[in-house]
């Protein structure tokens, strides 16, 4: 069961050159939008040549530009769910599911669909049309399609990005259990790193139409290797590093000096920490003595959501402007209220075992 | 009223119309997702029956298929006459007269097709042939309809090219646009008032149905 996919395509202002592979689990492409999943999706669909590589899936040769074979999007046995979903709108709900199944005898094929019905939580909207159903149902009907041809390879194109965010966490579940009863490779395409983290164990991170990162998910957001890997997996604090010595490194554009737990065998060129891991404290905390990686902090501006509050903070000295900040930090309300109304500057925290050091 | 110029007109329509849906959906088809880079020649080639003056095209039709052309003279030693001032002449001449009034809203109606569908119905396994019949067609039933009305009508009151090709002969090439024509000239105006108001009639119940069941496949039309 395996899906190894090498390949390279120029359009003008784009370069597309990646190489993964998918085993039995799924495996996600993340990356932003313009970093070239689509196209790699495509290019593994059959719905775009690409100029060089090689596509093959379960030892079958799909694409290979040096034997000169392109197997056709309809011989590729590869089911792909798009992004709107494309239903066939002049179909009912059972002839989409069972549009790829014309060969089969008609009793096989009303099998086939009432299977897919079933296990789709579709029962007794066979008879509909695409347009009378939602969001929601529309997914599952494309996915049910796409399944019911008993695909080789399952390609998912954003597949919540057009439904409404309640939806998205119950028909996340629902993927998540036709994945493990699935049985061949699944790409999962997305720009949300979360669900991505969530439905796939292995992850392939593009940028630009490289892969910049590639592996199991936990490695990949702890040790992200270079500055876009940690921006696309969500990270939003960078600073220029120069390395002082071992286990210390200069941050230039925070303007202090760090600590690092992280080993470094290049020097690196960048350090970071996630939002969620910077810890903000009451005034007094800096004159307590032990402390590592501990500064002084003035508030630049914030932003609140019901549970968290995003804080602006300028390291050293007081913001000139709210666009004036080094470091962003995220912390939950309850903590936040026992510091907002002590006087500035606060002390904030970056935990030497919570920073990357990162390569271009 | 001359019955017999109504059912020849009505007669050269049908087989216009008929051979226009046949010839139109594959040339509709190249039209819209071919990517040649000279396809824009052909679009044109197709599309000059709307700008040129219907005299010039029969005349070249009529040189064309004439006995001193090498066409002409192909169809001559198959069939052993030539075609013009016959109805196999009219209607090559009126297929080619209405071809871009078939082609275009066909056309337009594949063009309003969502990519997707089309390369969804590829991955689920289906040629081109039964993507073609089974997705592409039914979404844009409303166009072929469109184009095959249009062209049906569009013979019915067409004039010089018939009248350069087909000449003005009873029941073989006398159409009724025609007959009008010879009614005025003969100042029998009662008869051209009758016919007149037949075709009229027709034009517009014709036009009628077509905006009232699809407005959007004629709209796209008319940008021509």
């Amino acid at each position: 069961m395996s899906l190894e996919v090498a390949i390279e395509k120029n359009v003008p202002g784009f370069r597309l050159a990646v190489e993964f592979a998918a085993d039995g689990a799924p495996l996600g492409l993340l990356g932003p939008s313009g970093s070239g999943k689509t196209m790699a999706l495509r290019a593994i669909a059959g719905l775009e040549a690409p100029d060089r590589g090689r596509i093959v899936l379960h030892g079958r040769v799909l694409f290979d530009s040096e034997q000169g074979i392109n197997v056709p999007p309809r011989g590729r046995r590869i089911g792909l769910l798009f992004q709107n979903y494309a239903l066939f709108p002049n179909l009912s709900v059972g002839e989409n599911i069972g549009f790829g199944l014309r060969r089969l005898p008609e009793a096989e094929r009303n099998r086939r669909v009432a299977d897919q019905l079933a296990a789709a939580h579709l029962d007794g909207l066979a008879e509909r049309y695409p347009e009378t159903l939602s969001g929601g149902e529309q997914q599952r009907v494309a996915l049910a399609r796409a399944l019911a041809i008993e695909p080789a390879a399952l390609l998912l194109d954003e597949p919540f990005s057009a439904l409404d965010t309640h939806l998205r966490s119950a028909l996340e579940r629902q993927l998540r259990e036709t994945l493990e009863n699935f049985g061949g490779s699944t790409l999962f395409v997305s720009h949300n790193l979360e669900e991505a983290y969530r439905v796939c164990e292995k992850l392939v991170v593009l940028a630009n139409g490289s892969v910049a990162a590639q592996g199991p998910k936990e490695e990949i957001f702890r040790h992200p290797p270079t500055l876009e890997v940690a921006r696309v997996t969500g990270c939003k604090n960078f600073s220029r590093a120069r390395r002082l010595s071992d286990g210390r490194v200069e941050a230039l554009d925070w303007g202090c000096t760090l600590r690092v737990a992280q080993q470094f065998a290049k020097p690196p060129e960048h350090v970071a920490i996630r939002a969620n891991h910077v810890r903000v404290h009451p005034p007094a905390k800096l004159n307590s003595g032990n402390s590592v990686n501990v500064f002084p902090c003035w508030l630049a501006a914030m932003s609140e959501t019901p549970f968290r509050v995003t804080l602006d903070l300028r390291i050293g000295s007081p913001a000139a402007s709210p666009a004036d900040f080094h470091v962003q930090a995220e912390v939950f309300k309850q903590e936040w209220e026992s510091f907002r109304d002590l006087p500035q500057p606060w002390v904030i925290e970056l935990a030497a075992d919570r920073l990357f050091l990162l390569q271009d | 009223m001359n019955w017999e110029a109504i059912a020849l007109s009505l007669k050269l329509a049908l087989c216009v119309a008929g051979i226009l849906l046949a010839v139109g959906l594959p040339i509709a088809y190249w039209v819209t997702f071919s990517r040649w880079r000279w396809k824009f020649l052909v679009e044109a080639i197709v599309a000059l029956p709307l700008v040129l003056p219907p005299t010039v095209l029969g005349y070249y039709i009529l040189v064309g298929l004439g006995p001193r052309h090498f066409a002409g003279r192909i169809w001559q030693s198959w069939f052993g006459h030539t075609l013009p001032f016959t109805f196999g002449g009219l209607l090559v001449a009126s297929v080619l007269y209405s071809l871009p009034f078939a082609v275009q809203p066909i056309s337009a109606g594949f063009e309003g097709v969502d990519r997707r569908l089309i390369e969804a119905s590829w991955t689920l396994g289906a040629s081109r042939l039964e993507t073609f019949f089974r997705v592409i067609l039914p979404l844009s039933a409303a166009g072929a309809v469109t184009g095959i009305v249009l062209s049906f009508a569009h013979t019915i009151g067409e004039f010089g090219v018939v009248l350069m090709v087909g000449g003005n002969i009873p029941g073989v090439t006398r159409t009724v646009s025609i007959d009008i024509y010879d009614q005025v000239q003969a100042a029998n105006y009662d008869a051209a008032n009758r016919t007149a108001l037949v075709l009229l009639l027709f034009s517009f119940l014709v036009l009628t149905v077509i905006y009232g069941t699809n407005r959007r496949a004629m709209s796209l039309w008319r940008r021509h």
